[in-house]
């Protein structure tokens, strides 16, 4: 066993915490939010696409925070590498000569890139969409015009397909290192732990008052963003005159 | 000419002729069926211009005005736009539903609630009033619910 003056390692066959708390709930809930932002716009619910949209934001805020100060795991500069890093370990790989990566490995670093990304994209794009009626429509629609909302909404409907595809091609991973490889990946993202069979660096777990602290944060953007941007384009909800207040929002009568 | 080169060429040209017929058809007035869909998409588009006035810090009545007017001249226009033969049997897409020639007086009874809510929006605009034009505003969407419910197709 190794250790070094900067990091605990933990020996061969003890269970290390691999990923922590928010990242495992982060991650899940994005599964059940997926779904049912999917379940919601194929059934026209869409008073719960909105909703389960705004959570969504705020998810996906508190994971861009947590990749910059959360625990190294979940940190983008800790696992994101260039070209040359993940040829590397391709060739570590088939040498058979790799140490293990305690997180995301190189290659696997880009899938995680590409999921939150597109989902930064797609949460992006539903803000300004609307629906047939125009009125059916996200919380930063009022800041587009009709033509420009109609090209939006068409991207966010073809946008899902291309979630559809990378979480496809993320449970294909997963299923090859599972059956392949003999590499249970989803124990981990469930119990947070996992055993290695050498010594390992132990990561960092960071605090989960942080973790308070970066989700109110996001809990606040993601409401700013759903009143509209206030005070820029349109007032806080408690400064609208009382007959704007007191009216229906516009889908209710479609 | 053979027999066989006229044949053939009336194989290479019937198609074509039927090409350019669809063509002409095409550039002619344009059939109902798109009529009436840019109508209820101009509506659309008023009802967003409208309703996104009522999102800004000061609203403007100018705008909420052009969009008024556009509704109520939408308006006028759907009664006439559903002639007998032009619903979904007729083999177009269209989410028209058979209710509207199956029972004309409940549809044109809701048209004319919708005309007559276009009009009340454009007269409480008038007053430049907007505790008064956003209720109007709100009868008009509920003019639009009210006949969607019955008379269009539910958005599958």
């Amino acid at each position: 066993m190794t250790t070094n003056s900067t990091a605990a390692a933990t020996p061969a066959g003890t269970p290390v915490r691999l990923w922590d708390l928010p990242v495992r709930l982060v991650h899940w809930s994005f599964v059940i939010g997926i779904g049912l932002l999917w379940w919601s716009a194929e059934n026209h619910r869409m008073d719960l696409h909105f909703k389960v949209g705004l959570v969504m934001l705020g998810l996906v805020v508190f994971r861009l925070l947590w990749g910059l100060v959360g625990s190294s795991t979940a940190r983008f500069a800790s696992f994101v590498k260039g070209p040359a890093a993940i040829r590397a370990y391709l060739a570590g790989q088939k040498a058979g000569t790799a140490a293990h990566v305690v997180g995301h490995n190189p290659l696997g670093a880009l899938s995680v890139i590409a999921l939150i990304g597109v989902l930064v994209l797609q949460i992006g794009l539903g803000l300004f969409a609307q629906d047939t009626d125009a009125v059916n429509s996200g919380p930063l629609n009022f800041l587009v015009s009709y033509d420009l909302a109609v090209e939006i909404s068409e991207i966010h409907e073809a946008v899902f397909n291309v979630i559809l595809g990378l979480a496809g091609l993320h449970i294909a991973a997963i299923l090859y290192y599972r059956f392949i490889r003999h590499d249970n990946l989803v124990s981990p993202m469930l119990t947070g732990r996992r055993v290695f069979t050498e010594a390992v660096t132990t990561p960092r777990i960071a605090s989960l008052w942080l973790a308070l602290v970066c989700a109110v944060l996001a809990a606040a953007l993601a409401v700013w963003v759903s009143w509209g941007l206030p005070p820029f384009a349109t007032p806080f909800p408690w400064d609208r005159p009382a007959a704007a207040a007191a009216m229906p929002d516009a889908s209710s009568y479609m | 000419m053979s027999k066989p080169i006229k044949l053939a060429l009336a194989a290479l040209l019937l198609p074509a002729a039927a090409l350019a017929g669809a063509a002409a058809a095409a550039s002619g007035p344009s059939p109902i069926y798109k009529l009436r869909h840019d109508n209820f998409e101009a509506m659309g588009r008023a009802m967003k211009g409208t309703f996104d006035q009522f999102k800004k810090s000061s609203p403007s009545i100018p705008a909420i005005q052009a969009n008024a007017n556009a509704l109520a001249a939408a308006a006028i226009k759907v009664k006439g736009h559903f002639p007998k033969g032009t619903g979904p049997q007729a083999g177009v897409k269209t989410e028209a539903l058979p209710a509207i020639w199956e029972r004309p007086a409940d549809f044109a009874a809701a048209a004319d609630r919708l005309v007559s809510a276009t009009k009340g929006l454009q007269a409480a605009v008038a007053t430049g009033d907007l505790a008064k034009i956003q209720p109007a505003a709100g009868a008009v969407g509920g003019s639009c619910k009210n006949c969607h419910d019955t008379f269009r197709k539910a958005k599958a």
